[in-house]
């Protein structure tokens, strides 16, 4: 079975997001970039397979600018296959990540796409699912356990309250929650390999996708802050404030 | 115009993530309110209750009773013929639904939307809030999630609405559910708690955790959350975690033991209406949110506020 | 805040890519595999492995420190796991040959390696950096059947090293060491003697560990000319490459020190315990200092490594501090106070933590690719240039950034205030790590005597000569530039170079007569190279810097940053320069007027 996991590169997590001053979104320039950490959960998810036997290739496709080709060797030497890079240069919203993704599956033939259930910069959860819809197959979204077992697979959700499991029909769709496993680092040996693994290069023309935006920004602000408040002394003084503000009679 | 709401129920009644969702579905236009379940007519008339819902529609049938994406999302898109938008709360029933629809529509959803500036422009956060971003959708229908924290509770008595039997495709069959382990607990669930009682790492261990947090918790009857440190560390399980990755809550109050106040943390619990933060460092982060803040040594603080409460 | 790191890999670009393009000791081609996209490749991954695996056990190590029950030594919780990430990551192979296993990275790359995992956790990196160390003596002077018997498993981490050379009544004064080999008849030695201060000496973190033991032959010279090498393993192997039994090697004790606690540092037993000769018989010094001249430049490094996470700590301190309001009004009206990096004495001390990390790194690069071309030049020539390069700069690199980082640690201390010196804030810990780099591998005043008397005269000047050589040639070529700061600091630069040709002079000239002329102007002789030489790479990264800016690039706040640093230098750190010659200049008189006895 071969595994489709689609990666995305996005500001590195340790870094804290920037508002730019003239409000058109977050300072990218000069920061630290990374892959996002559900995708590499994905990929880490995809590699576990093909260790256990499950999964026969991995391949990790990226939608972006030239520079997510840095991304997509960082996947190769964890240990994918080989790579596919849509290049793009402007953004491209979920809808139109989906769609191209959707002509790869086709192309791909993949049993199992696993994604990052978000993207830590635009958070908006929704490509897999979307994705899910546009090919007609089933999705396991917020997945902290996944078994193949023959053609199906199922998929423990993190959902509110606790865990569900689903049983999902191959090919099927997963996006990955943070605990379904602890992504490797990548072995030096494998660095090295990663540089001669495959790594094809198109363009959304290529796919005759129409990736034209449906959204647009009109701008991007800092949230509110919160004033600080005041500090008391003891817990005397503690219990009088909750007395204050109604949290106990 | 027209706006479908999800209904989030347990097939017997309506789950209050559901009545901020109405508040920002009025703010579109008329409020029809979906119930896809499995016996869920009792769901239904509680919807039909909701202040502000015009109409309720019930799809029960087998293939929706754990409102499977696979067999609810056609349903929806179908359904949405007849209207302008879907709104779902932002829980993870609803952003396992709401995308999937979105796609069968050719729409490009607005994920956790944060208030509804006009028909078609909306703010939601985007880098685990750290930005407030306002957006403008130039599709025809709109596809939303309404973060939950965000927009006032409709009220859940008082409506009168009609309610209509529909039934949809149901089952794909590309899915099945198997089984679900809800966590049982005496305490109310976190993200609709009123009070939360959050401990981090400084407790030191899953001991002290459990012998601190769970009594002053109780007292107060709150929820008990954790810092993700805390959960890392092994204090406290998974589903304890607030923060980015974790649950965005915010409650009436908020108290956090022995935290720090990292970003992430903060992101999951700073809209909280009162923060109260109990740490030795003066310096730590969470004082710049906290509303009231007590510097000091949390194993002598927490048992004697536990005390005298 | 605490302990603050996260690798400067933008910097570390900057010296591997942009620093010494296309000069020096020219292209080596092979190396050629080792492109920039996957050099950047492997600095990513380590930065992110020493982050989330190193740097979360360097102050809970510090804490816990090694224990010894039994005879075992016990490394601090976490240490074995992060030991087995990093082993099969293959990090501990980094550098090694690939004939061997190795993963044969340019030392160019392999130094900024190591300067991370310095700075993530100083006692871990002794682990395998002594096992690397012992591996380059093997390498390069045991037999064929050693090196088959011992090397695949050294060098992949699976086995630890060792370097056991100090006794208690012998340090510095090797000659004076007291273990004996008794040949035992099949070829191999039966080493019996006590050994101290052996870093690494024993731990829970591999399976094996081979010491590279000094010990005398019974019919040996006296003196250092009567000293052999012997590999001495824990375990004994068996045939087929498994561990056997016990090889007489018992631990008598760890040592208890003032930092560094989370390396072992082990008093060993010698009895009877058997070895093989490395190399010839009583050339063992010789074979040891190859590798000691290697491991000097790292503990240069790991000097850099201290200084850099000091740095960044106090930095994330000196923004979240808030007291006091900034002297020329408030800066921030929406916090109570403001951040106490509004005050230009807490910038004097950034900005000082700063150059001095920068100037090392850079430095430390320029030695880095020397080492390379030492190994891999083109052409004879080149390989003895950087070979020459090599000798006179080791001491400079090893001595010169260890005191720069005991400097960059204790400033970081005073940036916390009253806060550095409680433990919990992290920052101690980084002045007393840092204070064992000035000491171990041949003390920094042993550094300064190398420099003046076996480097600074020999071959009439030769080994100082591609450094005087670098320096002049850009010196004449800065000549042209109009721009007036860059005008300004060539001029220091090219004053600071005058005060180091005449002060080389003048001290070669002295110690024909005096040999203690030499040993008065060492240590200050010393810094005055050490100033020029990062003044060098400061005037080079400035040039640079300028030269992107002029261009258009949309890294302009790095490039800013690097003017910004470099001005700094020119302006505060390189005036040392002048009391560093004024010192030589006055001689040995003073320094010695008073009498022994009066002291």
């Amino acid at each position: 079975m071969k595994v489709l996991v689609p990666v995305k590169r996005v500001l590195d997590y340790n870094v804290k997001p920037r508002v730019k001053a003239d409000g058109t979104g977050v300072d990218l320039a000069n920061v630290k970039m990374s892959m996002n950490p559900f995708d590499e959960i994905a990929v880490e998810e995809a590699i576990r397979l093909k260790e256990k036997g499950v999964a026969t290739e991995i391949v990790v496709v990226s939608i972006g600018e030239q520079k997510a080709q840095e991304t997509l060797r960082t996947a190769l030497a964890m240990g994918a296959d080989r790579a596919i890079l849509i290049v793009s240069e402007d953004k491209v919203e979920p809808l139109g990540v989906a769609k191209l993704l959707a002509k790869v599956a086709e192309a791909e033939q993949p049993g199992l796409v696993i994604l990052g259930k978000q993207a830590i910069d635009d958070d908006n959860n929704q490509t897999g699912q979307m994705l899910g819809a546009l090919l007609g197959w089933g999705q396991g979204t917020f997945a902290s356990k996944v078994e193949v077992a023959g053609d199906s697979v199922d998929v423990t959700r993190e959902v509110d309250g606790g865990l569900e499991t689903v049983k999902l029909k191959t090919p099927a769709i997963v996006t990955t929650d943070l605990r379904l496993n602890e992504p490797r680092y990548a072995s030096l040996p494998n660095i090295m390999k990663a540089k001669s693994k495959p790594l094809e290069q198109k363009t959304p023309a290529d796919y005759g996708v129409d990736v034209t935006p449906r959204l647009t920004t009109v701008k991007v602000e800092e949230p509110a802050k919160r004033q600080a408040g005041v500090k008391v002394a003891d817990v005397d003084e503690l219990v009088g404030k909750l007395k204050t503000l109604g949290v106990v009679a | 115009m027209s706006v479908l709401v999800w209904v989030e129920h347990d097939n017997a009644s309506v789950k209050d993530a559901t009545l901020a969702a109405v508040t920002a579905a009025g703010k579109l236009g008329e409020v029809v309110a979906l119930v896809a379940g499995q016996g869920a007519q009792g769901a239904a008339d509680a919807a039909a209750k909701i202040a502000g819902v015009s109409k309720v529609l019930l799809a029960d049938d087998a293939a929706y009773g754990h409102a499977l994406a696979e067999n609810v999302a056609p349903l929806i898109a179908e359904l949405m013929s007849g209207y302008d938008a879907f709104v779902a709360p932002a829980t993870t029933t609803g952003k396992n639904i709401a995308p999937r629809v979105a796609a069968l529509l050719d729409v490009m959803q607005v994920s956790e939307v944060l208030s509804v500036e006009s028909a078609d422009t909306f703010t939601r956060p985007i880098y685990a809030g750290n930005a407030i971003a306002t957006v403008k959708s130039s599709d025809a229908k709109k596809v939303l999630t309404i973060r939950g924290t965000a927009f006032d509770k409709a009220a859940a008595e008082g409506g009168s609405a009609s309610v209509e039997t529909i039934s949809g495709k149901g089952d794909t069959g590309l899915s099945s559910f198997v089984g679900a382990e809800i966590a049982k607990s005496e305490r109310p669930e976190l993200t609709s708690a009123k009070i939360i009682v959050s401990g981090g790492r400084a407790l030191g261990s899953g001991e002290q955790f459990h012998a601190l947090i769970d009594p002053l918790a109780d007292k107060l009857g709150a929820a008990v959350g954790a810092s993700r440190a805390a959960v890392d560390a092994g204090y406290a399980p998974n589903d304890y975690q607030v923060g980015q990755t974790g649950k965005i809550v915010a409650p009436e109050v908020y108290i956090a033991v022995g935290i720090s106040g990292a970003i992430q943390h903060l992101a999951g619990m700073k809209d909280s209406k009162v923060i109260i933060a109990i740490n030795k460092d003066e310096d730590a982060p969470i004082f710049q949110v906290a509303d009231v803040g007590l510097v000091g040594d949390l194993f002598k603080i927490v048992p004697e506020l536990t005390e005298k409460l | 805040m605490a302990q603050v790191y996260e690798a400067p890999l933008r910097d570390m670009r900057f010296v591997l890519h942009e620093l010494f393009e296309g000069e020096d000791f020219g292209d080596l081609p092979h190396f050629g595999e080792f492109t920039p996209d996957l050099t950047d490749a492997i600095l990513d991954e380590a930065a992110r492995l020493t982050r989330d695996v190193l740097l979360p056990l360097n102050a809970s190590g510090d804490a816990e420190g090694c224990t010894i029950e039994n005879g075992v030594v016990r490394t601090p919780a976490g240490f074995r796991d992060a030991y087995a990430q990093f082993r099969d990551g293959g990090w501990a192979a980094l550098s090694s040959p690939p004939e061997w296993g190795g993963q044969g990275l340019p030392e160019t790359v392999n130094k900024l390696v190591e300067e991370m995992i310095c700075a993530a956790n100083l006692s871990f990196s002794l682990y395998p950096g002594l096992t690397h160390g012992a591996t380059t003596a093997i390498l390069g002077h045991a037999s064929e059947d050693l090196k088959r018997a011992y090397l695949p498993k050294m060098v992949s981490g699976e086995w630890g090293g060792t370097m056991c050379l100090t006794e208690a009544h012998c340090g510095t004064d090797l000659g004076l060491l007291r273990t004996r080999a008794e040949p035992r008849g099949d070829g191999s030695f039966a080493v019996t003697g006590s050994k101290i201060f052996i870093s690494s000496g024993d731990h829970d973190l591999t399976e094996n560990i081979i010491h590279l033991v000094l010990a005398r032959l019974p019919d040996a010279p006296r003196g250092v000319k009567g000293i052999s090498l012997f590999l001495v393993p824990k375990l004994l192997p068996n045939d087929d490459g498994t561990c056997g039994p016990r090889n007489g090697v018992a631990v008598a004790g760890i040592e208890h020190k003032m930092g560094l606690k989370a390396s072992a540092t082990c008093q060993l037993a010698f009895e009877e315990s058997i070895g093989w000769l490395v190399g010839e018989p009583n050339k063992g010094l010789a074979a040891m200092f190859t590798m000691m001249n290697a491991e000097r430049v790292s503990v240069g490094i790991q000097g850099l490594g201290v200084g850099e996470i000091a740095y960044q700590s106090a930095v994330a301190y000196a923004r979240e501090r808030l007291q006091s309001r900034a002297l020329s009004g408030t800066a921030r009206p929406d916090l109570p106070a403001d951040p106490i990096i509004v005050h230009p004495d807490v910038r004097r001390m950034l900005m000082t933590m700063r150059a001095y990390t920068e100037g090392s790194r850079a430095l430390g690069q320029w030695v880095s690719r020397a080492l390379d071309a030492e190994a891999h030049g083109a052409d004879p020539e080149t390989r003895q240039r950087a070979s020459d390069f090599v000798a006179m700069m080791t001491p400079v690199v090893k001595a010169l950034f260890t005191d720069l980082a005991s400097e960059t640690a204790n400033l970081g201390v005073q940036i916390y205030g009253g806060h550095g010196f409680i433990r919990e804030h992290g920052v101690e810990q980084f002045v007393r790590d840092a204070r064992i780099t000035q000491l171990y591998e041949g003390t920094n005043g042993v550094q300064a005597l190398d420099l003046v008397g076996r480097k600074l005269g020999a071959h009439m000047g030769r080994y100082l000569r591609p450094f005087f050589h670098a320096v002049s040639a850009q010196l004449a070529d800065a000549a042209k530039t109009s721009a007036r700061d860059l005008a300004a600091w060539r001029s220091s630069l090219e004053q600071s170079f005058g005060m180091l040709q005449l002060s080389t002079g003048t001290i070669a000239q002295k110690a024909l007569k005096d040999a203690e002329e030499a040993g008065a102007a060492a240590t200050d002789y010393l810094r005055l190279v050490g100033l020029v030489g990062m003044g060098h790479c400061f005037l080079k990264a400035a040039r640079i810097a300028r030269h992107r800016l002029g261009e258009g690039t949309d890294e302009a706040d790095f490039y800013t940053a690097k003017l910004a640093t470099a001005g700094f230098f020119f302006d505060r750190i390189l005036p040392q320069a002048t009391a560093a010659f004024l010192s030589i200049k006055s001689g040995k008189r003073s320094l010695m007027a008073l009498p022994a006895d009066a002291f």
